[in-house]
């Protein structure tokens, strides 16, 4: 393994802007000569180095490319330009239980969301009893999903994915669920999965949580890393640049 | 292609998982969930079957079972199409969310489909030992032509994947799609062989000039191909009533055409090669949706 787990060089992804709103054959057909595609630069050559067991922050105002950076990492998006290498088995959190079918019971969820995560059924089986007991659902786990509340759906979801045995964790905004028992659970579960020697990169509004678990912090603004170093050192700058406007 | 396939063949669990699913989903809600989902082609069947016997009369052997024998393919094709249009865009959701390669979605609606196009023409079996049974056991309830049934399902099953790739790919992008689709298979029944046959057409055709170029015209339209075809191997051929020169006449079935059925095979292959490698270079932009 080499000492890099995440590798982002000069990133650019653009996206087509649309105005009209409306996908349809008929606004295909009547603007088939203008072709005025506006193009929306979200992220402007990115470039940046996860190490192994480092975990990772992401601080910027909405809009500034946090989300699309990690779509880009979870392999969701293709990049305009640049490259990005990952070693080691991937884990994104970019919304907890995407993929939940209300119909389905929690137990037939667990093994349809562990597996559009990447594992084969045989291991899913394997850890389901350990997910339902970290998720807290054994009464509930027969019943479809739609009964669930949402944050029994939240706790599933992030039981499902914290036992997919990830290398590197892409975490968004998705901690702040659930009460404050399972809040800690997360929380103590990251700690330990750090202590592993896991790698993180998370999104958070939260500088109480970025200050508790993150040992680095990257700032991005306008689709550009504007400040890349100690989580205080970032965190005063990100908080006076939000002071000033 | 080679690339994206062997993606596809490592994600192979998560597609049997979610043909499951949607198989789950469909017979869920009632213990008799499989029964019910065949009562709309049974019912179909039988009303098919008393318009022509009794209001139009006529005296076509083994009537339903000729319209069964179209008529259940005809719906795998209809039901997959209608599927797989909206298996993408129902699912951007989930597409946005996590990775797993996109033609999963309409190749597992296609697939579920199929498992009921064969759970139903088991039940099609039970229905043709029913008729011979209480006809006095005069008419086999199948021939040895059956043995070529894996040999149509095959190049149909192909030709239902590549349009479901692309129509599923182009409904994302334009959602008009599936209305234009919904009509085009209303449509796509009258003009195929279900409520009467082939060989209908082909006297009707006879005396017609360009008769004989209409009439090939009309089989190069793969499903009605296909139909003729699953009428062949799966019902024991009997006399039926068609209109030659004006007049009512009872004829035996025509030799099947075997050289425009291999163009609906090589037709079909083509298709879902076509239909594989466009979806592939749309599937990243359906996340960019405009």
């Amino acid at each position: 393994m080499s000492k890099v787990a995440i590798s982002v060089r000069e990133i650019k992804k653009s996206f087509a802007l649309s105005h009209s709103g409306a996908a349809s054959l008929k606004t295909a057909l009547l603007w088939w000569k203008k072709k005025r595609i506006e193009k929306l630069e979200v992220l402007r050559g990115v470039s940046f180095d996860v190490s192994h067991g480092e975990c990772v922050a992401l601080v910027g105002r909405n809009g500034a490319g946090k989300s699309t950076l990690l779509s880009l990492l979870s392999n969701i998006y293709k990049p305009t330009s640049g490259s990005i290498e990952i070693d080691g088995k991937i884990a994104p959190l970019l919304e907890l239980g995407a993929g939940f079918h209300p119909d389905l019971t929690g137990l037939e969820n667990i093994l349809f969301n562990g597996m559009i995560l990447g594992l084969t059924r045989k291991e899913v089986m394997e850890r389901t009893p350990a997910i339902v007991d970290f998720a807290e659902l054994h009464n509930h786990i027969d019943s479809p999903v739609r009964t669930y509340s949402s944050g029994m759906q939240a706790r599933l979801g992030f039981a499902i994915a914290v036992h997919v045995d990830a290398d590197i964790l892409i975490v968004d905004e998705v901690l702040a669920v659930g009460d404050y028992a399972f809040e800690k659970k997360c929380y103590d579960y990251i700690a330990d999965f750090r202590a592993k020697g896991g790698t993180i990169l998370f999104v958070s509004h939260n500088p109480d949580s970025v200050r508790k678990v993150a040992d680095r912090c990257i700032w991005l603004a306008a689709g550009e890393v504007k400040m890349d170093g100690l989580v205080e050192d970032v965190l005063t700058a990100y908080q006076a640049a939000g002071d000033e406007r | 292609m080679r690339e994206n396939f062997k993606e596809l063949w490592r994600f192979r669990e998560l597609l049997f998982a979610m043909v499951e699913r949607e198989l789950r989903i469909r017979y869920k809600n009632s213990s008799l969930g499989f029964l019910w989902s065949l009562l709309n082609p049974l019912v179909t069947v039988a009303v098919m079957w008393f318009v022509f016997r009794f209001l139009l009369g006529n005296q076509t052997d083994n009537y339903s079972a000729y319209i069964l024998a179209a008529y259940l393919p005809f719906m795998f094709f209809n039901m997959s199409l209608m599927d797989s249009a909206q298996s993408v865009i129902a699912s951007l959701p989930v597409v946005k969310k996590v990775y797993f390669p996109r033609e999963i979605l309409p190749l597992s609606a296609v697939i579920a489909n199929f498992i009921h196009l064969c759970l139903a023409l088991v039940v099609f079996f039970v229905f043709l030992f029913a008729v011979w049974a209480t006809t006095g056991f005069q008419v086999a309830p199948f021939t040895w032509k059956i043995a070529y049934l894996p040999l149509l399902l095959i190049p149909y099953l192909a030709l239902v994947t590549g349009l479901a790739l692309l129509i599923s790919a182009y409904n994302v992008f334009y959602e008009d799609v599936k209305y234009i689709l919904s009509v085009a298979l209303y449509l796509l029944f009258f003009v195929t062989p279900i409520m009467y046959f082939s060989e209908t057409v082909y006297y009707a055709l006879k005396n017609r000039p360009n008769g004989q170029l209409i009439y090939t015209l009309y089989h190069l339209n793969p499903v009605s191909m296909m139909s003729t075809a699953f009428r062949k191997a799966l019902v024991p051929p009997g006399k039926i009533e068609v209109i030659d020169n004006g007049v009512s006449t009872m004829i035996g079935p025509r030799p099947f055409d075997y050289g425009l059925f291999a163009v609906t095979v090589v037709a079909s292959f083509a298709l879902l090669f076509y239909g594989y490698h466009t979806f592939n270079r749309m599937k990243w932009r359906f996340v960019e949706r405009p």
